[in-house]
């Protein structure tokens, strides 16, 4: 290898290694994840019982009157590890507070005048019904398993014990 | 410096390799069924159109983004024009991972494999263990070779010990109060929309005593990790002690790092390997067939 290639090397190097790095370093001094940069921030938080927490149940009801529980894992695999989070922010409608709205969410907002005016969990109907559709694709069309409602069940732990961890706050049902 | 031209082969056929079965195994058009309105675009993510996100969010636009990653990354993996293969799967990839962490969280699982497809995009990781035959053998000096698996270590190291500094920065001492693991694996329990149910997290209260040196280990574990990867002799002691960190978050708090954990695959020295197969192979070979 001739020494100008390399010098070339060396230089290509010590960007990637900068362009990789120093935002990193950002990151992790300013405890801020700034995709694709990243601060390792995982559980960063100590648990305590005495906060409460509130966890939702994702429940379908069937054409036979069964209830069952519906996997989302296994309806959107693809947000393997972020299903429960993106709930978590719909039920927030953190999709309404963004700097630059989707379209549809800046019509609604404006229809009802408002953040202050949204009902909590707006979205939240729209991603039941993508989720009924995707379970009932799944099924023959005569089978008794298919859903006719999907439901989502908020729960809060908040006795600041370890126990009762299952107080039902919240429910939203969409008919399919 | 670890690595060779080898090693740099087999990470790029690794970390192109589980990107590829990832993508294979999920469901695109099921991403795509979900309502665009729930998208939360993220970081770099912002700088898109939502008219793109529109376009793309169907079942069919995500099947054309899924058939297109595959053929990248095939050709990453095998190592058939590397100079494009690898950065084309570097862009779908970092899109990808972005689109989803626009509709959950900023996860941290698949990063450092993000990462490691930067580096090797800008690296020479074609020049071996690829299915074609070069036309030449190109001569580069070690480095050029070695210096992205060093990159690769360092980042590996940076992401437990920067973990364990936020978390004392954050959590401070708190962090090892008894409660702490214990609250945080049973919230985590609760619910059914983490991919597993394990519910062993319930059963930590009654040791909970006993947690603060568990969570001390772990928090020591991270911040030596760096030393620790640099002799060799200590190594795999901290691997190991890694794999069974990450096992036992997914039973205690269903919450698995599958692709850090396959990250561990740059510290074997694949070229021992190779030398090691060959070495069997030619055993074989000159063994006298007993049936002759």
């Amino acid at each position: 290898m001739n020494l100008q290639s390399e010098r070339r090397w060396i230089t290509q190097y010590a960007i990637l290694t900068l362009v990789i790095f120093l935002p990193l370093f950002w990151s992790f001094r300013y405890i801020r994840n700034l995709y694709p940069f990243t601060a390792w921030n995982v559980m960063m938080e100590s648990g305590d019982p005495a906060r409460g927490r509130s966890y939702y149940v994702l429940r379908g009801e069937t054409v036979s009157g069964e209830i069952i529980d519906l996997r989302a894992a296994k309806l959107t695999n693809a947000l393997y590890a972020r299903n429960w989070t993106m709930v978590n922010a719909t039920v927030d409608n953190q999709a309404f507070k963004l700097t630059s709205l989707h379209p549809d969410n800046l019509a609604l907002l404006n229809q009802v005048g408002g953040l202050q005016n949204l009902p909590p969990a707006a979205r939240i109907p729209d991603l039941l019904e993508a989720w009924g559709k995707l379970y009932n694709d799944k099924q023959s069309t005569t089978s008794p398993q298919r859903l006719k409602a999907v439901r989502l069940d908020m729960y809060r732990w908040e006795s600041g014990r370890y126990s009762d961890y299952d107080k039902l706050q919240e429910s939203w049902r969409k008919e399919l | 410096m670890p690595g060779n031209a080898f090693s740099l082969g087999v990470m790029r056929a690794v970390v192109h390799g589980i990107f590829l079965l990832s993508v294979l195994w999920t469901s695109f058009s099921a991403l795509g069924a979900l309502p665009a309105t729930i998208l939360r675009p993220t970081g770099v993510m912002k700088l898109l159109p939502w008219s793109c996100y529109v376009k793309l969010l169907t079942p069919g636009g995500m099947s054309i983004l899924k058939w297109t990653m595959v053929l990248v990354l095939t050709l990453g993996a095998l190592g058939i024009l590397t100079s494009v293969s690898t950065k084309l799967s570097f862009l779908l990839v970092l899109f990808y991972q972005g689109l989803l962490r626009s509709f959950g969280h900023f996860n941290h699982d698949e990063m450092l494999a993000v990462y490691y497809l930067a580096i090797l995009a800008f690296s020479p990781c074609g020049d071996a263990f690829t299915i074609r035959k070069s036309k030449a053998k190109v001569t580069r000096a070690g480095f050029v070779y070695s210096y992205p698996i060093l990159l690769m270590w360092l980042l590996m190291s940076w992401a437990y010990f920067s973990s364990a500094l936020i978390k004392l920065r954050v959590g401070g001492l708190k962090y090892l109060s008894p409660d702490n693991l214990p609250s945080l694996a049973i919230y985590h329990s609760l619910d059914n929309l983490h991919d597993t149910s394990f519910r062993l997290a319930f059963w930590l209260p009654e040791i909970r005593n006993y947690l603060p040196v568990a969570v001390g280990l772990v928090l020591c574990w991270e911040l030596l990790f760096p030393i620790a990867i640099f002799v060799r002799r200590l190594r795999w002691w901290f691997l190991l002690f890694g794999i069974v960190f990450h096992v036992s978050t997914l039973f205690l708090m269903n919450i698995f790092f599958p692709y850090q954990l396959a990250m561990y695959l740059v510290f074997v020295d694949w070229e021992s390997v190779r030398r090691y197969c060959q070495k069997r192979m030619d055993a074989l070979a000159k063994s006298p067939n007993p049936q002759a």
